[in-house]
Order: structure tokens, then sequence, then C-alpha cells
């Protein structure tokens, strides 16, 4: 279990995570969504030791992350964002080494070598340098040297950035794993579709603070079942667009922008008319529409007011 | 300490797998070593005095006299130079030659007719064994000639004094029996004086704190040394290559934590080190003669200390803003210790005040307990408090890099 207690970081003027709490449980992944720069890595980074908190809690299975640092990381395995391998190294050195740091040794270390090595599809290729590997070859053993000591907590931070999608699919499948055999799974991404498919639970984060947190269902009904509009066009000011749309029933704006504007309506396809025409009565020009279901990414759009991958 | 050791197998393996910068590391002090070598004949040390020689008499005699030096063993101690008065004085005075000897006119007549005459012998006093030398033998040569008037004197002086008065030359019985008594005085003698009977034996005084050291031995251990501080320095920079593989972040989230990550790259290059200086040292000692019983303290002394030098590679390589001012960095401090440190020019070969520098820079200092431990002059009392110091900067030196390495590194 992970326990978040209003962690804050700051770098200087820069706060990078503000007042973030949450709770990640065993046998389940929970999902930390945010664009890059949202302080997804930083949060992962004051959890797994490698950053000091400039105030809050972080707990690891219990202990803490600042006074109690060697009981909570041996608690713990970490899967970067970038690949953390010795190139030089053969895939079997690689783990023999990661796997050294949490006191493995003799038969159950071999054990776990070649379990990990099974699992990730990289038994075939155990003694071959790394640097000869493909990308999603690394990608699998990145994830293999964070699991060859099975951690009671896995940090996954967005792992599958720039993977094939095989490969994706093949380290989704690693993740749920991990999860099924109980293990507290915190995985970062700004792929919507990966953090549905994959987290039981969810938060969202940008600019550093946590805006919405929850299982899938409940995000989804945040959104209270609303299809978003994305209207392109000329548009007269907010305010006069949000008087034109209080006659249509439960249209809200989500964005307004010089040349764009969005909006959540329930069953959009429906009221699609009545909103032009509201709309063209305060003098809009509308000359594209595009209409989204309620989705993550809606839901991301709807708390920030902007896509998740800007 | 399982971990520890793991992380140092780990960077064995990974430097063994890319051997050329060991190569680099032992291979270019130790061409340097092979270039000095041959370009001081092996490192033979040949003493050769230059006596300046004014022979103002120009006889057969003065000849004979000048003709000694160029003779036999004697010519591969001394450099005979025939020079005017004026010259010899002036090069004897810039103190270019060992001595200047001046052999004034009728010296030749003089030695036949066993009248006194005076051999002039400047000697240059910078120079403190070679003149001792010359004037040693010219010393032996002067009773030479007495004991030659002594036995041979009466012929000598009558072919001195010239053919008896209204003769027109010496008679040929006269000269017939003189030769014949002569002939039989050198034949004898000749055993002794052709060339001169001079044992000449050179020893050396070494100070006992380079005893037994010769300039191929001292650049030895320059080299050697040289080739330590190269692997320190080329070692520290694998904290940037470890950055930038992301390992070291994921490194500094393990149980063991920076400390561990830390103490393994020490261990590591302690190791290498320790592989480099028996190899080294046991091949020095081979060639150069230093006690066997010395080469594994001396070895353990030298990686040691280039475990230090790694420390300190590291904190430069972890204060620098990328790794390439890293390098510039401590390649900027490598090149004033390399050349000032004794780990390119020995000590003994460097002017008094460049010397007492040198001795105080980190390797420098090492590097003069290393002779110590060689020749076998190291004490109890200069060596206990040399490893006290070394192992306080090993573990200050740890403690700022791994404060550092905690701190502003690991988030570039």
């Amino acid at each position: 279990m992970i326990e978040v207690e209003e962690l804050r970081k700051e770098y200087g003027d820069l706060v990078a995570v503000d007042g973030v709490s949450f709770t990640a449980q065993g046998g389940a992944v929970f999902g930390l969504l945010g664009p890059n720069g949202a302080g997804k890595t930083t949060t992962i980074g004051c959890i797994s030791g490698l950053r000091q908190p400039t105030a809050g809690r972080v707990r690891v299975m219990g202990h803490d992350v600042v006074f109690e640092g060697p009981a909570s990381r041996a608690r713990l395995g970490v899967v970067p964002q970038d690949l953390a391998l010795y190139e030089e190294l053969s895939a079997t050195e690689n783990l023999l080494y990661w796997a050294s740091a949490y006191g493995l040794r003799g038969a159950a270390l071999k054990k776990r070598i070649t379990e990990s090595l099974e699992v990730t599809g990289l038994l075939d290729r155990a003694r071959e340098p790394v640097k000869r590997f493909s990308g999603g070859m690394k990608r699998r053993l990145n994830f293999a040297c964070g699991i060859v000591h099975e951690p009671q907590v896995l940090l996954l931070d967005e792992p599958t950035v720039g993977v094939d999608p095989q490969s994706r699919v093949r380290l989704q499948e690693l993740v749920k794993a991990q999860a099924a055999a109980g293990t507290c799974v915190l995985y970062t991404t700004h792929y919507m579709e990966e953090a549905e498919t994959l987290c039981d639970r969810l938060a969202i984060v940008d600019h550093g603070k946590l805006i919405a947190q929850g299982s899938l269902n409940e995000l989804r009904a945040m959104l209270g079942e609303r299809d978003l509009l994305r209207l392109s066009g000329r548009f007269p000011s907010e305010a006069q667009i949000a008087a034109a749309l209080a006659g249509v029933e439960g249209a809200e704006i989500v964005q307004a922008e010089e040349g764009s504007l969005i909006v959540a309506a329930p069953q959009a396809s429906r009221e699609l008319p009545a909103l032009l025409a509201a709309l063209t009565r305060v003098g809009a020009e509308v000359w594209e529409t595009t209409m989204t279901r309620p989705s993550l990414e809606t839901l991301f759009i709807k708390l920030t007011g902007k896509e998740l991958r800007e | 300490m399982r971990y520890v050791w793991a992380a140092a197998l780990k960077d064995i393996r990974r430097r063994l797998r890319d051997p050329l910068a060991l190569l680099i590391w032992l291979g270019i002090p130790f061409v340097i070593l092979a270039l000095l070598s041959l370009v001081f004949r092996g490192g033979e040390i040949s003493p050769q005095a230059r006596l300046l020689v004014v022979d103002q008499d120009d006889s057969m005699v003065s000849g004979l006299l000048v003709g000694v030096f160029a003779q036999g063993d004697m010519a591969q101690l001394v450099q005979a130079e025939e020079v005017s008065e004026e010259e010899g004085r002036r090069r004897i005075d810039e103190g270019d030659g060992s001595a200047l000897l001046i052999i004034p006119e009728q010296f030749g007549n003089a030695v036949l007719t066993s009248q006194p005459t005076r051999l002039t012998l400047l000697t240059n006093p910078s120079q403190s064994i070679l003149p001792s030398i010359l004037e040693e033998i010219l010393s032996l040569l002067v009773d030479a000639v007495f004991y030659l008037q002594r036995l041979a004197g009466e012929p000598l002086a009558a072919f001195a004094s010239g053919p008896p008065e209204g003769a027109a030359g010496f008679s040929d019985p006269f000269i017939a029996a003189t030769s014949i008594e002569i002939n039989q005085l050198m034949t004898s003698l000749t055993e002794y004086l052709n060339p001169p009977r001079l044992d000449v034996s050179i020893e050396i005084e070494e100070s006992e704190e380079h005893k037994s050291l010769n300039l191929g031995a001292l650049f030895f251990q320059s080299m050697f040394f040289l080739a330590i501080l190269f692997a320190a320095q080329g070692m520290s920079d694998d904290v940037w290559v470890e950055h930038r593989l992301g390992t070291l972040r994921r490194a500094l989230t393990l149980p063991p934590g920076v400390g561990g990550f830390l103490a393994g790259k020490l261990l590591a290059g302690f190791l290498l080190m320790l592989a480099m200086a028996v190899a080294g040292i046991s091949a020095g000692a081979a060639i150069y003669g230093f006690p066997a019983a010395n080469v594994a303290p001396s070895a353990l002394w030298a990686a040691t200390s280039g475990m230090a030098l790694l420390v300190l590679f590291l904190l430069l390589q972890l204060f620098a803003t990328s790794q390439r001012a890293g390098s510039i960095l401590s390649t900027l401090v490598l090149f004033p210790m390399m050349m000032l440190g004794g780990t390119f020019f020995p000590f003994e070969a460097m002017p008094g005040w460049m010397a007492a520098i040198g001795r105080r820079m980190p390797n420098g200092w090492a590097l003069e307990r290393l002779k110590e431990l060689l020749s076998g002059s190291a004490t109890a009392e200069t060596m206990l408090p040399a490893t006290a110091a070394l192992l306080a900067t090993l573990v200050v030196g740890t403690w700022l890099a791994a404060r550092r390495l905690r701190g502003g590194f690991v988030g570039r």
C-alpha cells in the first residue's frame, strides 16, 4: 500500500507537486494521469526516495520514505520512465545486479532471474549483451529489473512511452499480472486509453495538483454522462455565449478561446440543432463541429480545460 | 556488503567488456617509460669526466701523458680535449669540463733529466666526484713518472743531455746498448704501463632514501603512478555514464541507497587498480630489482591511494555542470598533478623548488610513500600516519560525494 498525504515538492520557486494525497492499495493498479510536466514523475520520485519531499508524508507498506528510507525502498520495485540498463552487460547480468540489492542470493536469485526473463519473453536472449536488443526488448528487460525481487509495491513511470504497439500490449499484460498477484501498482501515464484499460483507480493531476480521483466509473460519473462538442469558427464573448446556451438544457462551456469552443451537453447529438441556433443568434459563425462520447479524455478536458496531450 | 560486492563486480565486468580504456591507462605511461629507457640507454648511468688539456710543451713526453687518458678503460671514464690556455680557463670558469690540466713548457725535458716541474690541474668546483677522480689519476701518473726516473734515469738523462761534445751524434754501440736496456725495462714494465695499470672502481654513494635506484627505476615509479592517476581520472567519469544510462537514478531507489552505490564504485576502482598495481609492481620488481617482499605492501598502497584520487576526481565530476564540463575540469586538474606531482618527471629530475611543490600534491605525496615502500625505507612511524591520512581523505571525500550525488547531481 502507498499512502501519500499532502505531498509537496518545490524546486526553488517552482512547485512541482502541490498538496497531493491519495492511497493505492495492494492487488490493484492505481493510475496517475496527467500531461507532461504535471508532477507525476516528481511524485514517483518522492515515493521511491529519489527526491526528498518539501512537505507532506509518504508511506510505503507503512514505512515512512524519509525516516525509514531503506525499509520503504526494500518493498519497492521501480520501472523508470527512461531505460535504466547496462548495455554492455547481458540481461542476466543486469538482473543479477539489481536483484542483489534486495538481498536475493543463491538458488532463489537464480530462480527469480529465470522467472523474470521467462515472463518478459527474454529467456532465449538472456546471455546476449543488452546493446543488441530491440527497443521493445529493452523495455521488457527494464520492467523485469523492477519485478525481479517480487516487490510488494511497483512504481511504473510511463513505461510504455515510445514502445511499439505489440510490446505495449505485452507490458500491459505484465502489469495486470503483477496486480493480480497482489502487488500494489502505481502507474503513471498520459495515455488515456492505457489508463482506462489498466487502472482500477485513477488520480488526475495537472500543474502539480490532484484535480480528481476515484474509480473509472466514479470519474465518468463526474462528467454527468455529458458529451463534448468541439466547435471551431468565429465566436462572440464568453458571456454572450453563456447567455445563449442558457436556453439549452444541461449545456455548459468547458473552454472558450478565440476560434474554438468546447461545450459539454447531455445527448449532444439531439441538442445540436438547438445549440447551433442559439449560437447563431448571438452572432457566432460555426465552421466545424466534432462530438466526443464521455471518457477520461472528456473528463480531463472538463477538469482542466485543455487536451491531455498538450 | 553483498550489494557493494555485486555493484563492484558489475563495474568490473563493464570495464572488461570495454578494455580499450584500461589499455590506454596502462599503455600510455609504459610506452613513455619504454621511450625514456631507450633515450637513457636502459637507465644505465655512465659518468664521464671531461679533461681539458693545455699542452704548452708539445713534446713526446707530454703527448704520452695526454695519450694515457685515451687508452683502454680510461677512455670510457675520461674524455680528454686539447685546448688553448685561454679557452681552457674560460670553459672551466663556465663549468664546461671537469678539470683543466696545464702541461708547462720543458715538461718533457724535465721528466727526462729528473728536474722539478709543475703540472697544474684546475678542477670544476660544481662537480664533486669526477674532478677528484682526475686528480687521483694524475697523481698516480706522476708517481709512475717518478718510478720511471728511478729505474731508467741514467739512459734517459743521457739522451736528454744530447751527444758527447764534438760528436755529430750518439755512437751506434751507445744507442744499441741503451736501446736494449730500455727495451728490457719496458718489456718488464709493459704490463703496467701500456696501458697504465690503473684499476678505477666507480662507486656512487646513494642517499639512504634512493638506495639501489637507477634512472630507469625512477621513471618506472613515476610512469606506474601515472597509470594509476589516469585510471582514477578515467573511472571518475563513470558517474556521468551512469547518469546518462539512467542506472544512477534507479540505483538510488535501491535499499542500500547512495552509500551502497558509491561504495561499489570505489571497490571496483580499488580492485582494478590493485590488479594494475600487482602486475605493474611485480614487473618493476623483476626488471629493476625491487625486493619481492615490498611488492604486496606497495601494491596495496598504490591501489588505496588510487582510490583516494578516484574520490577527488569524482568530486570534481559531481560539481561539474555536464559530462563535458566534468571532463574538462578533471583534465585541468590532472595535468598539473601529472607534470608537477612526480608522475611524469621524477622529483629527482626536477629543480628543488618544483619538487618541493610536487611532493605536496596528492599524487606526489602518495608517490613518495610508494617509493619508500618499494625501496624498503618505509617505517611504521611514517606509514601509519600516512595511511590514516589517506583513509581520512577517503571517508571525507566519499561523504561529500554522497551528499552531492543525493543532492543536485541526480536531478540534472
